[in-house]
């Protein structure tokens, strides 16, 4: 008490001590207002990258849009793109088949049994594949399904492929968004007398099915904008999915900018641009699809 | 008059940290004990005894005895799910399930009986009364339960609690997040309710105490300093602590 007293007294009168404390004051305001410029420059970058890529995307594919690219397969260098769109549309659903069920029940155990030795693992596991560079689970895939198996080029291979990298994804949006829910109504669901596993499915994962969801969609989006891993297991094909799981290659949008863009002939080119502004204009709608839902649950509570 | 719980040196423990020191007290059957006492005294961890809410959590123990009915609820061998449909509690924020309102009645129905869809909805209509919501929330029963205000929330939860038809009730200060009419109208309540349950509640508030208790019991540092009928506890306290504490000196 009584030395925060004298502290006071002293710094009020010491003209030494008022010199200190203005200087101190400008250099914070320095500091202050050189944050502000980097934050300006760093927005101001963001925001020419951005702009910049979706201007360039959308024009060029604007004018390659034409009613061919959907209605007729590619041929050859020519013709339209539904083999692509339904097969990037194909392996996005059937990766999420395979994907949704593994990683929300690994994320649920992980979130709900958070203490636990395989809550741990399954966290480690996670993190390792997240870090996974995707061209080599690509190269994983083609060792494994597309030779080992003798699958060939294949949705199977192609699906299980970007299942796996979704994964990882999945389980931790899952784990988060179920981290989020408050301890008390899982305490009240106790304290009636249900169990753990009624609790996670009744009380914990409606609570934290907006971050869930979001969650599957941006991993939908993932799937929709992979090129190396499918490269390596879907292969190409320029018909249509004939409905065969295993042994014919598929068709898919990223390939089409991959292989189509540095050809020498305009419909080539045409058709990279109008893939580009596709797989653009899908995951983008994904995005905002899952701030909608995100949102909507901010206004709900 | 009977106890309904005799609570027989009682220690709790966070890991090393004891929270409680050999509390023993008894809960009259069919009366309100109010658990008076400083933040960080003890009365939540043993309000979580008496439901073994503590097992959820590895690391937390409890030694000694808590009869009821000649069983020692924190013994082993306990069936934690049946205690918890005879000893329900309602929190400090309402915790409503993220359901319609009359979901969150039956969803603690169905975990310890089969009833028909018609018993359902009799049990629903029974619990919402007895909770005094009835009569503002009959027409919106399948509106999800977050719409209803916090006064109403936390009725909601009383009513969840009593529909699973316990007999002893935990109140961890039930009213502290509700504005003055909703903690009348919560007390009110309570009062009602000790004719047909045994009450244990804690509360931060000595006139809420002396409306709605018949036995308060003193608690500070982890130990149970005294316990005595409200009257006496109010105006004679035998402890220097106890009459310190209620007069506001500290807590
Ligand atoms: N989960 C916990 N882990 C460790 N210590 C805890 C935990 N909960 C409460 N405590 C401690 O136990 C003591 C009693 O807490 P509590 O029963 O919540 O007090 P009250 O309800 O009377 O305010 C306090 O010292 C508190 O810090
Ligand atoms: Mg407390």
């Amino acid at each position: 008490m009584s030395g925060a007293v004298a502290r006071g007294g002293m710094s009020a009168g010491s003209p030494a001590r008022e010199a200190a404390r203005l200087a101190r004051m400008r250099r914070r305001r320095a500091w202050s207002v050189a944050g502000w410029v980097l934050c300006g420059i760093g927005f101001g970058m963001l925001g020419l990258a951005m702009g910049w890529i979706l201007l360039m995307v959308l024009v060029r594919g604007i004018t390659a849009l034409t009613p061919t690219v959907f209605l007729e397969v590619t041929q050859g260098t020519g013709g339209g793109l539904l083999n692509a769109i339904e097969g990037t549309l194909v392996i996005g659903v059937g990766s999420m088949i395979l994907a949704v069920p593994f990683g929300v029940a690994a994320g649920l155990y992980a979130a709900q049994f958070s203490h636990t030795m395989f809550a741990r693992a399954i966290r480690f596991m996670a993190d390792v594949l997240v870090g996974v560079p995707s061209i080599v689970l690509g190269y994983f895939g083609y060792v494994t399904m597309v030779e080992g198996l003798g699958w060939k080029f294949s949705l199977a291979a192609a699906c299980i492929t970007i299942a796996i990298l979704c994964l990882p994804y999945i389980c931790r949006t899952t784990e988060l968004a179920l981290s989020q829910v408050p301890a008390a109504m899982q305490e009240a669901a106790f304290a009636l007398g249900a169990g753990e596993g009624l609790v996670a499915w009744r009380i914990a994962l409606p609570v934290a099915m907006p971050g869930v969801l979001t969650g599957i969609l941006l991993a939908f989006a993932i799937s929709v904008g992979e090129t190396a891993p499918l490269i390596y297991t879907a292969g190409w094909s320029s018909y249509m999915w004939n409905g065969a799981l295993v042994g014919s290659p598929v068709g898919y949008l990223t390939y089409a900018i991959w292989a189509f863009i540095n050809e020498p002939f305009a419909s080539a080119n045409a058709l990279a641009y109008a893939a580009a502004f596709l797989v653009t204009v899908i995951v983008l709608l994904i995005s905002v699809t899952a701030r909608l839902v995100l949102l909507r649950r901010e206004g709900a509570r | 008059m009977t106890a309904k719980i005799a609570i027989r040196n009682l220690d709790f423990f966070y890991g090393s940290h004891q929270a409680l020191r050999g509390v023993t007290l008894d809960f009259p059957e069919r009366q309100v004990t109010a658990l008076i006492g400083p933040s960080g005294c003890g009365k939540s961890t043993l309000l979580r005894c008496l439901n073994r809410m503590y097992d959820l959590y590895p690391g937390q123990r409890a030694t000694g005895e808590a009869m009821m009915d000649g069983m020692n609820i924190i013994g082993p061998g306990v069936d934690v799910d049946l205690l918890r449909s005879r000893i329900g509690m309602v929190f400090q924020r309402p915790t409503p399930f993220p359901m319609s309102v009359r979901e969150n009645i039956a969803f603690g129905v169905r975990l310890h009986e089969r009833p028909s869809r018609a018993e359902m909805e009799e049990r629903v209509e029974w619990a919402l009364t007895r909770a005094a919501l009835w009569d503002e929330v009959k027409d919106r029963l399948a509106a999800p339960a977050t719409g209803l205000s916090g006064g109403q929330q936390q009725r909601l939860c009383i009513a969840r609690t009593i529909a699973v038809k316990p007999e002893v009730i935990l109140l961890d200060e039930p009213t502290s997040a509700l504005d003055p009419i909703s903690t009348l109208k919560v007390e009110e309540l309570i009062d009602e309710l000790k004719r047909d349950f045994t009450i244990a509640m804690v509360t931060h508030n000595m006139q809420q105490a002396a409306r709605v208790a018949d036995q308060v019991a003193f608690f500070y540092l982890g130990e149970m300093v005294e316990v005595a009928d409200a009257g006496t506890m109010f105006t004679a306290p035998r402890e220097k602590r106890t009459q310190d504490y209620i007069t506001g000196r500290f807590g």
